[in-house]
């Protein structure tokens, strides 16, 4: 077995997941928001290879490749939706934004 | 034999469905006379019927046949079937001879109605339900008939249907009598219940049980009885049932629907021997009930009234009659009187036929100079209801009170009753037949008195004449078939079905004629004295005379103590309970979940961060508890 | 096993809505089309009484798996007492469509799609042998019904939808948790094959669906509003065959599966009927109009059917499938009849009518008859199941008996009230003289309805015997067979231990 074990690759897994919460809950901006959502993601997905790798199964790996996919497609979204935001010129700001109107 | 007696009870069944399918393809007349040879037909079945019976042996006659189970379940079969035997052959004679008279009668009566045909088809059924009554073969084929009857009885009272007295009247009719057949369905039950089965010979096996079971089926029979034969306190029906065409209170009112009690205690008398206090109870109700419809007769004036009062009286000496044990001799009470009693009605009818509808007695008199043949037969019916000899209720009543003689110190108390009733009868009978036809002709009879052109004489047509000819001749000659002590042919025939308690011996029936006879004769005397004579005047006594026209405060009672509670009940539970309650709960969950609808909306900040901390401090409290349990 | 007649009967009148729903034709072919389909149904409802063998339970099974895992399965079949019900609901529903097409109905694809839709879901209730399928085929009978009362209804049918909604799917739901429940704890959710069980809550679950539906007092506040607010067909349908369903779920679902619960609650739901009977007619009789009169009565009707079914006996049981029947006929004919006197004097209340036999023979007939029939004048078919019923209860405790003894009477004074109130007396207000006489067509709609009576009153042992297998004739097989648990009649004598009335 090459490398470091696995405890730390799970410890940066953590890190990482929890700057992506603290970010999600902290900051206001929608960009930053989305970008703290793509951390926590990658912190799983860390997470999820080194699983991987350890038990030797490829599971984990296509586990990861799917959640990039859907990370991707959600960054897509997010983008489209903070782009249609700001040519409104509505405040990109989550705590403004808190009511809904069709 | 037993085919005659499914014919005699269908053929009635048969005319009023002909008549209803017919509809307007027929004429009036023509229901009539299909209906009156339908009546015709029963009555041929049942005197064949009767003859075959008579060629047998004693023992032997009676007869069970069943078409098809009516009513059954896994366990319990009631069979839609017919019994004949002297009974029943005794009252199917009754009904289908007295009903064919009276619905030929019928013809002439109602001719110009507007609507004849309802009425024959109603008349047609109502002698099939009573046919079906008496020919039940089981109980609860009784009480079907019981109801039946009740039901055409309802239709007929309320012929007039746009007059809202009459409608009220059959209304009330139905009620009461829809509270007997409840009493007697409880009946049922109980033998159901104790003996697993409604044939008459059930009323033999519960014998077996306890004495109040047995005294209560004996209770819920009688309550049908008592409110089917309008005895106290259930009687008040009978006089607004008076409402209906005089026919009707002629055929239902008074020689066959109301001596159903009568008839129902003869043929259940098994469970009312073990019940002896309830029979006891049956002859008390009859005695209290000749002595109050005798006196409030002697103020109407209405000649209907006085009449069904009459009948009131006349059933009360039945109940005496079976209620002592006399089971046969109340039969043939039962049999003379359909005769004199169908008499005077009719002969009330042919009045009131000619007098425009006119009902009120102090508006006639001197009818004798207008209508001399109904005078005579109205008066062949007076004698033989007081009971003089040598007419029909002669013979029929004084066994009646020999037999209450011969029945003990309660039995004599009746006897008093019965005898003192013979005085009352005397005297409203011939008030009645004084205030009619004596004196000089009143200026509203001479006035309206006219009998329509083409008929045969002044009193009516002839198919409205002959019938009360008949009864007439009847009221005279039905009383010698039977001599009480010497020649007993009706009761020995009757007595196979139902064997006498009581035997009164001779003297018994000397003391009881001679006794009845003079009461009876005092009345009429006391009544020619006033009314006819007018020698004295008519006592004064407001207080009485009060009591007896409010008719003793019955109807009054019930009102208040039964219907005005159930109609103050229904809208006091629509108004108390179903409106705020039932109705309003709806209106109150609805507010409630509007309510706490916007409590939970509160928890919808908007704030992303709330969300996603509620998600994250929920996925800890998870993790947390999924650690701490392994 | 497998005959198709069920599957047909639930099936034909599907396939007959979806062809309304499908083929835009014109309103009058549509509900000719619907009234074709639902005169075909009842042929082959005849069809299925000539072959149907009554000394034996389930018949004209058809089964076919469904969630293999779960033993859910799509099982059909009926009982004797089945039958009689299809056979019910069959004609009410033709006579209710055939009516409509009389009276004329807006948007008719629509509406006969749905009639139809309607017929097959009921059929399916009655014929239903696997709770799961019970349960669809309930709420499937539910939905058109909404859409029914809510858009074709009177001025207050919003108010009355809302109210028929809101009661029915809390019931629904009860019901649908406690199949769930009977099913996994049974490891099957066929009727035929699970067996008893004794759990309370289950039962309760069930027992406050099927009383809302009924409705069994005091579940009853959507009643009178529905009843006067959907139009007259519909009505007949809801008071005649839906309320129908409900107690037959408890007959087959409530109390056959649950022998002890229901001896442990019997005196709770003897209760309930025996005061919604007294308090039905109370309310009957104070009602001011002619389909008030007529909802109470149905209130009345459903207590006294469901003492039938609580006093698990023979007498009992067979009474209560009979006055199923009846009523069904009964409510269905004269909420009819209603429809016909409104569409002639636009009116119900009992102040503008009066006086409208004369000169009508034939709606003064009908409804003369009808009437009397539905007060159980002794001889009626109506007096036949209430006999029995009555009978029945009172093996159980007299008191109950006594109740209905009284509301007998009661019975007696609304319907003569009715009848008297539209027929008798002053001509009403309302009633004009372009207020003609039934027409023949009201007439072929109306006639075999009452003739279903009266025929029931020559022969209502035609019913009451042949509704339950006979407990003496071999069986097939033992599931096959509907043994409803039955409580023995107090033996003799002993009345005053059992009927707490001391000699």
């Amino acid at each position: 077995m090459l490398g470091p074990d696995i405890t730390w690759y799970l410890a940066i897994s953590a890190i990482l997941f929890s700057i992506g919460v603290l970010g999600v809950l902290l900051r206001r901006s929608p960009l930053i928001v989305l970008l703290s959502l793509e951390i926590m993601l990658n912190g799983g997905n860390l997470a999820l290879i080194a699983f991987s790798r350890q038990t030797g199964e490829g599971t984990g790996q296509v586990f990861a490749i799917a959640v990039m996919a859907v990370a991707a497609s959600e960054v897509v979204v997010g983008l489209g939706l903070i782009v249609a935001m700001s040519r409104r010129r509505l405040p990109l700001d989550v705590d403004r934004l808190r009511s809904l109107r069709g | 034999m037993i085919a005659a007696a499914w014919i005699c009870l269908l053929a009635p069944l048969g005319a009023t469905l002909v008549i209803t399918l017919a509809g307007m393809r027929i004429s009036g007349r023509t229901a009539g006379w299909i209906a009156t040879t339908s009546t015709s037909v029963s009555f041929v079945a049942a005197v064949v019927a009767f003859a075959k019976l008579l060629s047998e042996n004693p023992e032997d006659r009676s007869h069970l046949s069943t078409a098809w189970t009516w009513l059954g379940t896994d366990q319990y079969h009631f069979g839609l079937s017919i019994l004949l035997d002297p009974l029943s052959v005794f009252m199917m004679l009754v009904v289908s001879g007295v009903g064919s008279l009276i619905v030929a009668y019928s013809i002439g009566y109602m001719d110009g109605e507007n609507e004849e045909r309802r009425y024959f088809a109603y008349m047609a059924f109502f002698v099939f339900s009573m046919l079906m009554l008496v020919q039940a073969g089981n109980l609860l084929l009784l009480l079907v008939g019981w109801g039946l009857v009740g039901l055409s009885s309802y239709l007929l009272i309320g012929f007039h249907q746009e007059r809202p007295s009459a409608i009220a009247a059959a209304k009330k009719a139905f009620i009461m009598n829809a509270v007997g057949d409840a009493t007697m369905a409880l009946a049922l039950f109980l033998l159901i219940l104790h003996t697993g089965s409604l044939d008459f010979g059930s009323l033999i096996a519960i014998s077996s049980s306890s004495s109040l079971v047995i005294n209560l089926v004996a209770l819920g029979l009688l309550g049908g009885a008592v409110t089917k034969s309008a005895q106290v306190p259930l009687h008040t029906w009978l006089p607004d049932a008076m409402e209906g065409p005089t026919p009707v209170s002629a055929l239902i009112h008074a020689a066959t629907m109301v001596t159903a009690g009568v008839y129902l205690i003869a043929r259940t008398h098994n469970v009312f021997e073990l019940a002896p206090n309830i029979l006891d109870l049956a002859a008390g109700l009859g005695a209290v009930t000749l002595l109050i419809a005798g006196l409030i007769a002697l103020v109407q004036t209405d000649i209907k009234r006085v009449i069904a009062y009459s009948t009131m009286s006349q059933i009360g000496y039945m109940f005496v009659g079976v209620g002592v044990g006399a089971y046969s001799n109340g039969m043939y009470h039962l049999l003379t009187h359909a005769f004199f009693k169908a008499l005077l009605f009719l002969a009330a009818g042919l009045l009131i036929h000619a007098l425009a509808g006119e009902q009120d007695m102090r508006k006639m008199g001197g009818m004798r100079v207008l209508m001399p043949r109904t005078y005579w037969l109205f008066f062949v019916g007076g004698l033989a209801l007081v009971g003089i000899p040598p007419f029909a209720g002669f013979f029929s009543k004084d066994p009646i009170l020999a037999a209450a003689l011969a029945h003990g110190t309660f039995g004599a108390i009746l006897w008093v009753a019965g005898v003192v009733g013979t005085f009352l009868t005397g005297l409203y009978t011939f008030r009645m037949l004084f205030m009619v036809f004596w004196g000089e002709p009143s200026a509203y009879a001479r006035e309206h008195h006219h009998v329509g052109p083409g008929t045969w004489s002044r009193e009516g047509p002839l198919v409205m004449f002959v019938p009360v000819v008949v009864l007439g001749v009847l009221s005279v000659v039905g009383g010698w078939i039977q001599v009480a002590d010497f020649w007993t042919p009706v009761s020995n025939f009757l007595e196979v079905s139902a064997p006498p308690l009581v035997t009164a011996s001779g003297t018994q029936e000397a003391i009881s004629s001679i006794f009845a006879v003079a009461f009876g004769l005092v009345g009429i005397g006391v009544a020619w004295a006033i009314y006819g004579a007018r020698r004295a005047e008519v006592p004064s006594a407001p207080g009485v005379q009060s009591a007896l026209e409010h008719k003793l405060w019955f109807d009054w009672l019930y009102d208040r103590a039964f219907y005005r509670p159930s109609v103050w009940l229904a809208r006091a539970l629509y108004r108390w309970f179903e409106q705020p309650v039932i109705l309003g709960s709806l209106r109150e969950i609805a507010a409630g979940a509007k309510e706490s609808g916007s409590l939970v909306s509160r928890l919808q900040t908007g704030l992303l961060r709330v969300y996603a901390l509620a998600v994250a401090s929920g996925l800890a409290v998870l993790v947390v508890v999924f650690i701490s349990v392994r | 096993m497998n005959d198709w007649i069920a599957t047909i009967l639930i099936f034909l009148p599907v396939a007959g809505a979806l062809a309304c729903f499908v083929f835009p034709v014109g309103g009058n072919a549509v509900a000719s089309f619907a009234v074709l389909v639902s005169l075909v149904e009842v042929g082959f409802w005849i069809d299925a009484v000539t072959r149907f063998d009554f000394a034996h339970g389930l018949q004209f099974e058809q089964q076919a798996s469904w969630f293999s895992d779960l033993n859910v399965s799509y099982h059909v079949g009926m009982f004797g007492f089945s039958l009689w019900l299809v056979g019910l609901t069959v004609v009410v529903m033709a006579a209710a469509m055939a009516y409509a097409f009389l009276a004329g109905r807006e948007r008719p694809r629509a509406y006969y799609g749905l009639m139809l839709l309607l017929t097959g879901a009921v059929v399916g209730v009655f014929t239903a042998q696997d709770l799961l399928l019970f349960y669809v085929m309930f709420e499937a009978m539910l939905i058109p019904l909404y859409v029914l009362l809510g858009v074709w209804g009177g001025a207050g049918r919003l108010g009355a939808t809302f109210k028929f909604v809101a009661y029915t799917m809390a019931g629904s739901l009860l019901m649908l948790v406690s199949i769930i429940a009977l099913g996994l704890s049974q490891g099957t959710f066929d009727l035929a094959q699970s067996g008893t069980s004794s759990s309370n809550w289950i039962f309760l679950g069930f027992a406050a669906a099927f009383a809302v539906k009924a409705p069994l007092f005091p579940f009853h506040g959507w009643l009178p509003d529905a009843y006067r607010e959907a139009s007259p067909e519909v009505s007949a349908v809801l008071s005649g065959i839906v309320s129908k369903a409900a107690v037959y779920g408890f007959l087959r679902i409530a109390i056959a599966k649950f022998p002890g619960p229901t001896e442990d609650f019997r005196t709770l739901f003897l209760v309930l009927a025996a005061v919604g009977l007294v308090y039905g007619s109370l309310l009957a009789f104070r009602a001011p109009d002619v389909r008030g009169v007529i909802a109470y009565s149905s209130l009345a009707q459903m207590g006294l059917i469901t003492l039938g079914l609580f006093a698990t006996n023979d007498l009992g049981f067979n009474g209560a499938v009979l006055q199923m029947v009846n009523h069904g006929l009964i409510s269905a004919t004269l909420f009819l009849l209603a429809g016909a006197i409104e569409r002639r004097t636009a009116t119900g209340e009992f102040l503008l009518l009066g006086g409208m036999a004369r000169g009508r023979p034939a709606l003064a007939t009908l409804l003369m008859t009808t009437g009397v029939i539905a007060l159980a004048v002794p001889g009626s078919s109506a007096f036949a199941g209430e006999f029995l019923v009555l009978a029945g209860v009172f093996q159980q405790y007299w008191l109950y008996a006594v109740a209905g003894a009284v509301a007998i009477v009661l019975a007696a004074m609304y319907m003569l009230r009715l009848i008297s109130g539209v027929l008798h007396q002053d001509v009403g207000s309302a009633v004009s003289d372009a207020a003609r006489d039934l027409v023949p067509a009201e007439l072929a709609i109306l006639v075999p309805l009452v003739a279903c009576l009266l025929a029931l009153s020559v022969w209502p042992a035609g019913i009451s015997e042949h509704s339950f297998p006979s407990t003496t004739s071999p069986s097939t097989s033992a599931p096959a067979r509907f043994t409803p648990p039955r409580t023995p009649a107090v033996p003799h004598g002993s009345m005053s231990t059992e009927g707490g009335i001391s000699p």
